[in-house]
């Protein structure tokens, strides 16, 4: 195996275009390295993209752009973040211990495309996009469209994740991000819920947007959800029938941390749990 | 690893420059350990989720299980060996002796390695902030109390 220091976002594509499948993008290594170890990979060459520093850039305005290269301890840390993405920020914060939030990164969560990232949901509530480099030109691909199946993505091998571009909350909103696991830190979730909600000035639920991770192959919106909650105010006979399309539309799996069944059974208390926060929030 | 191609990496450990030939794959952990003999640090999970191999890079902890050692060209790395002053330990260090937080010792150096790091950053932490900051470093032996106890007298805000 080789390994080259990429300085420049044209030095990694111009490696990326030479090794193909074969070349590996390292950043913080949390993911990649652990596969490595265990013998699971084995690349011809690690790209490491570290040092660029144009991809951990935070920008906000209509839309938030965040680099690539952001740590899960810079995002649960910014002041903006905090302000525009709030589940965003606590997800961060959720991410294993302080040696993986310090070195992990945003892309590398979104381009590992475990089943249960935690930084997916709130990514996804937020409609985020993600912006695919190449040498032959660059993409914007929505980040439900990014996610095909478990560990993978549409990045294609010459492709380099630059930017993350987000929706920030728009005001009479707010948003949070549940994660249920065995332990309260260092624990990959068993389920993880994210829920956006905008309150007419009547109390009605304008929109909702839901995203859950670690009950399908991928992260992802639940449209359906979305749809019974849109409309109705924030009460028991709602939440109940939401709950009810929420534990419908999952499928998720028996594995090590609980099984399918178990996972079904507590997605409806998540969401409503999720909804009261957040109407709470937005009326305070 | 053996078809590793080398790479020269140049770091400072533990204030000291070092330029080493290091292998693709190679992990600072075994970096550490096999090419400088600083065995202070600890092989644990390999994982990145039990933090006995905690090392700071540029003041932040990090796993060194799972740290690319070739990725760490031109930082600063510190390691448990270079926490005491000579004979002279850190008030940390002190404090985990005064409040008895050392049982099978496994844990110990992640954890003043951790705990150092949150004191760089926050001179008075919370027990709160203190508990919240050890969550990615376990110990089996489960002395956790006395571990917080200590950080806490470190930080001033508490008697040993």
């Amino acid at each position: 195996m080789r390994f080259y220091r990429a300085h420049s976002i044209d030095e990694a594509l111009e490696l990326l275009s030479e090794w193909g499948e074969d070349g590996c993008l390292l950043a913080g290594g949390t993911d990649l390295m652990a596969q490595y170890g265990r013998g699971e990979i084995a690349p011809g060459a690690l790209i490491h993209i570290e040092g660029i520093e144009q991809l951990s850039i935070i920008s906000s305005g209509t839309r938030t752009q965040i680099g690539a290269l952001t740590s899960h301890r810079e995002l649960a840390a910014d002041a903006e973040i905090a302000a525009g993405h709030p589940a965003l920020a606590s997800a961060a914060g959720l991410v294993g211990g302080w040696q993986t939030q310090a070195a992990g990164s945003l892309g590398g969560n979104i381009c590992n495309a475990s089943p249960a990232a935690d930084l997916a949901p709130p990514l996804l509530v937020a409609d985020a996009h993600v912006t695919l480099t190449s040498k032959s030109g660059e993409r914007r691909l929505a980040l439900n469209e990014f996610f095909m199946d478990r560990r993978a993505t549409a990045r294609r091998p010459d492709e380099l994740l630059t930017v993350i571009g987000l929706e920030p909350l728009p005001p009479g909103s707010a948003e949070c991000y549940l994660k249920l696991g065995r332990r309260g830190a260092m624990d990959v979730a068993i389920v993880g819920l994210a829920v956006r909600l905008s309150l007419a000035g009547d109390g009605a639920i304008k929109a909702a947007r839901v995203a859950v991770c670690s009950v399908a192959a991928t992260p992802r919106r639940v449209p359906e959800v979305e749809a019974a909650l849109t409309g109705t105010r924030i009460e028991p006979d709602a939440l109940a029938e939401a709950g009810r399309a929420l534990a419908e539309a999952a499928s998720p799996i028996d594995d090590a941390r609980g099984t399918a069944s178990y996972r079904r059974r507590v997605l409806p208390g998540l969401l409503e749990r999720a909804v009261m926060q957040c109407g709470e929030e937005i009326g305070r | 690893m053996t078809a590793d191609q080398p790479i020269s990496v140049t770091c400072t450990v533990n204030g000291e420059t070092q330029t080493l030939e290091v292998g693709a794959g190679e992990t600072l952990l075994q970096t550490l350990r096999r090419r400088l003999w600083l065995t202070g640090t600890k092989e644990g999970c390999l994982e990145g989720e039990c933090g006995a191999c905690t090392v700071l890079i540029d003041g932040a902890p990090v796993a060194s299980c799972i740290q690319s050692a070739a990725a760490v060209d031109g930082r600063d790395i510190r390691t448990i060996e270079g926490l005491s002053d000579g004979e002279r330990l850190s008030p940390l260090q002190q404090a985990f002796l005064d409040h008895a937080a050392v049982q099978c010792g496994f844990c110990i150096p992640g954890m003043l390695m951790t705990l150092t790091a949150l004191l760089e950053q926050q001179a008075s932490p919370s027990r709160e902030e203190v508990e919240t900051a050890l969550a990615g470093n376990t110990c089996r032996c489960t002395g956790y109390q006395q571990m917080v106890d200590a950080a806490m007298t470190a930080a001033g805000r508490e008697r040993a």
